[in-house]
């Protein structure tokens, strides 16, 4: 783009216009077969029609700060940013629409006015957004509204997470979900681009306690509305089993700097340690703990192996360090296929795996039963549901005080410039091993709830696959924060759990995101600050709002 | 005695494979040292390059002359995707952290072992269902065509078997390092590859085409890894889309064992890790099972102990 095609006088209507034609579109029939929910109707928007109406809403609101009587919002918002992504999405998202009615009738002609128009009003919201120049803004953080107003907000806020993660498991049809992430993908990134989701933050900041306390019921309300669904809430213990995994793993690569490729390993020997220390009929060691024990033992155990691969770090880094974590995932998974009786010692049964894990007990309450609580089922996941959230706020607290302590202080140094770091005092080598072990710890205890929750473990779920999985979640979450890695990770196993009949094109899809993800957005979708500073180097006004709130930090 | 000859001689064929793919490693991290994850799955392709000409062409045909025909194949699959990747997937990251080369690789590597899984016999993925050629489902193992006097009886010198595609394997290894030893020091865009190795700023001072430079240096160790795959094609008469991931890792093991960015090593290395892993097949403890856990211990050994690696490249900071 050059500078002369900038015309930020044409911007204005070109963008109202387009939101106009995108809400309008909700409104008429996108296909002529009722397929996607029935986005056959006029008048009567169903899914694909409502993200549209939803995008068109949002991009409307930019276009009225581009030009009209919100132009005073200007000052903290830059309406071109956010319309480049929005019309962008919108575009994406009709295109992509084109191709799923092509794909669920046979054919293009039967895709009716609304798509087309859908098409035009992204493509005309995105030439809008880049005929406006990108603007400095003030950051919107710093407004404040009332605090009663501010916490509405914030209910308003986690009560709409609730919903959409409701929404969302309740949609069958692949291609609706896979639009509905795209949209809600398309959203967020308009929000950040544009500097409004830079004014929730604040107001999050702000209200911190109370934005934790509502997450919290939210969260541990999720089970209650979920109507006694086993399958749901198995997702959503899958979910929790690769969110902990992947914040453990958040601090190997998004604190410490230090790329793992094997890290599902540690994952993996929870999960062993927790099976074959259970009351399965195939246990291969006699002695049976409690299970808090066990958890502490396979936190352990997995920490011990983090300490051993951690130990090479001292003389290896960077892209050698990332092979040796892969060949010791790949050492790991042959030595569980051959511990197996015959070519080494009875421990694991092999490519067996060890079957019929029973379902933990705590104090009489079993987890393998449906519980009544408040009149609402609860059944087997959901009772899961909740020692994984428990361990994931665990998790969590511990990531969030490792992070602003002086521990993480020194691997963010070790991150930046490892010899400088070392020059100014920091033990590299110990921390960089704590950063091991400690990640791989939070792994490990995960590891040894989700051998009772699959009731199953086999050296076939501890590919190297998986390990990139752990990478890719935390990548495209954003690297070193908890909300991204928790974004990711959720998008990670909640697409592909949902998209079991697209089974074959999950995996080719994965691979592709990873790379669009590393051009387009390679700090992922959340990222802190100092990251993107990282992958925008040439960004001076980004790298003094670091600084400044580097110094604030550290008051 | 004849034993270890014998295990010598198995170690040679696996290790002459390994050489051929390692170079590719070796060749692209000497240039922009990156480490092209991705490389194991241009194996891969290229093995499947083969079997596609010889479905394309000439189905069912095993006579001899099929061999350069259908190794051409295997090269042009496997330069055209190695050139693409680099163009759409490296090229555009040459300069961001070096984080995102390295996952972008990864996404490759799934990439394109999911494509040949589910592409292969309908190319068009979910639009429509459109095979030609009638070509295999790739989901599982898929047979690889025959070629006479190559894929024949074994000879048997005294106690010692040695299969025919061993001899064809160590042939295309020699023939290969002979042309890459000429072709990097005798003609003028090997010496420019040398120069932009040793210091690319300069190089691109002195008028050489440092990005034409790179694409070279992808394509010749696509090239070699086609050549691999046919090889491996032949010796193992199936291939597979998942092939690339562990003969991947093991060449990029030579890569290393012979010091990366060493073209000499990444040879010696491979036919050392050959050797190495015959042996240990033989002789330690475990046996067969446990010759992969062999392979990579010794890599992070040596990763860890002599990250130059046996031959010695040029000392680089990442190690």
């Amino acid at each position: 783009m050059s500078k002369l095609s900038h015309n930020p006088r044409l911007a204005g209507p070109l963008a109202l216009a387009g939101s106009v034609l995108l809400i309008v579109s909700g409104l008429l029939s996108w296909s002529y077969e009722p397929i996607l929910g029935d986005i056959s109707v006029r008048f009567w928007p169903v899914t694909l029609q409502v993200y549209a109406i939803v995008m068109g809403v949002i991009a409307l609101l930019l276009a009225l700060v581009a030009a009209g009587p919100l132009g005073r919002w200007s000052q903290h918002i830059d309406p071109a940013r956010g319309l480049r992504t929005m019309g962008v999405t919108a575009a994406i998202f009709a295109v992509t629409t084109l191709v799923a009615i092509t794909h669920q009738t046979g054919g293009l002609i039967n895709a009716n006015e609304g798509v087309w128009i859908a098409l035009v009003g992204g493509l005309l919201i995105a030439a809008a957004g880049y005929l406006r120049p990108e603007t400095k803004v003030l950051d919107p953080a710093e407004i404040a509204l009332p605090a009663w107003l501010e916490i509405i907000v914030i209910a308003l806020l986690v009560g709409l997470g609730l919903y959409t993660a409701q929404y969302a498991l309740k949609q069958t049809d692949p291609w609706v979900l896979v639009l509905l992430v795209g949209m809600l993908i398309g959203v967020t990134l308009t929000a950040t681009r544009s500097n409004m989701a830079s004014w929730v933050g604040g107001v999050t900041m702000r209200h911190q306690r109370v934005f934790l306390l509502a997450t919290f019921v939210v969260v541990l309300a999720f089970p209650f509305t979920q109507g006694g669904s086993e399958a749901n809430l198995n997702i959503a213990g899958n979910v929790l089993i690769f969110a902990a995994t992947a914040l453990g793993l958040n601090i190997v690569v998004g604190l410490a700097g230090l790329l793992d490729l094997g890290y599902i390993a540690f994952l993996g020997a929870g999960a062993y340690v927790g099976a074959t220390m259970s009351y399965s009929a195939f246990a291969t060691i006699g002695w049976k703990p409690p299970f808090l024990v066990v958890m502490l033992i396979g936190g352990l155990v997995s920490s011990i192996l983090g300490l051993i691969i951690g130990s090479p770090t001292l003389r290896v880094s960077g892209d050698y360090l990332a092979i040796v974590t892969l060949a010791f995932g790949e050492i790991f998974r042959l030595a569980m296929f051959n511990l197996d009786g015959q070519s080494g010692p009875m421990i694991t049964r092999g490519s067996n795996g060890i079957n019929a894990i029973p379902d933990l007990n705590f104090f009489g309450f079993n987890f393998g039963q449906t519980h009544n609580i408040l009149g609402i089922d609860i059944p087997r996941a959901g009772n899961y549901y909740f020692v994984l959230i428990a361990l994931i706020v665990f998790v969590i607290i511990v990531f969030t005080h490792l992070n602003n302590s002086r521990i993480g202080r020194g691997w963010v140094a070790i991150r930046e410039d490892e010899r400088a770091a070392e020059a100014m005092g920091v033990n590299v080598f110990g921390l960089k091993i704590l950063a091991f072990a400690g990640g791989a710890s939070l792994a490990g205890m995960a590891g040894t709830v989700k051998a009772h929750m699959d009731q199953a473990v086999s050296p076939d779920s501890y590919i190297f696959l998986e390990s990139a999985f752990l990478l890719a979640a935390v990548v495209l979450g954003g690297m070193g924060t908890v909300g991204g890695v928790l974004i990711g990770a959720a998008i990670l196993k909640f697409l592909p759990e949902k998209l079991r009949f697209l089974d074959d094109y999950r995996l080719l899809m994965f691979g592709l995101v990873l790379v669009v993800m590393m051009r387009v957005r390679p700090e992922g979708l959340i990222a802190s600050k100092r990251r993107q500073l990282e992958f925008h180097d040439d960004d001076e006004e980004l790298a003094e709002t670091v600084v400044i709130d580097e110094l604030e930090a550290a008051k | 005695m004849e034993l270890v000859a014998q295990q010598i001689v198995n170690g040679l064929t696996i290790g002459s494979l390994y050489a051929l793919i390692a170079v590719g490693y070796t060749v692209v991290y000497g240039i922009i040292q990156l480490i092209n994850f991705a490389h194991g799955e241009i194996f891969m392709i290229g093995a499947f390059g083969a079997l596609s000409t010889s479905l394309i062409l000439f189905p069912g045909q095993t006579a001899l002359w099929t061999l350069p025909l259908i190794l051409i194949g295997a090269v042009a699959a496997a330069v055209a995707v190695a050139v693409v990747m680099e163009r759409i997937a490296y090229r555009p990251l040459r300069n961001a952290p070096r984080l995102a080369p390295l996952i972008t690789a990864i996404g490759i590597s799934v990439f394109l072992q999911e494509l040949v899984r589910v592409g292969y016999n309908d190319p068009t993925l979910f639009i429509s269902d459109a095979n030609p050629f009638d070509f295999p489902s790739a989901k599982q193992k898929v047979v690889f065509p025959r070629v006479d006097g190559i894929s024949g009886e074994s000879f048997d010198l005294g106690g010692i078997i040695l299969q025919r595609p061993a001899i064809f394997t160590v042939a295309c290894l020699a023939i290969s390092a002979i042309w890459l030893w000429y072709y990097i020091n005798r003609t003028r865009s090997g010496r420019a590859m040398q120069a932009v190795s040793q210091d690319p700023d300069t190089a691109r001072l002195m008028g050489i085409n440092v990005d034409r430079i790179i694409v070279t240096a992808f394509a010749i160790g696509a090239a070699l890894a086609a050549v691999a795959g046919v090889a491996y094609g032949l010796q193992t008469t199936n291939i597979n889309f998942k092939m690339g991931f562990i003969y991947g890792l093991k060449a990029f093991t030579a890569a290393v064992l012979g010091g990366i960015g060493n073209i000499q090593g990444a040879v010696v290395g491979g036919l050392v890790l050959g050797i190495l892993e015959s042996i240990a097949i033989q002789y330690f403890p475990g046996g067969s099972p446990w010759k992969d856990i062999w392979a990579f211990s010794i890599l992070i050994l040596v990763l860890v102990f002599r990250p130059q690696g046996i031959m010695g490249a040029k000392v680089v900071d990442r190690a």
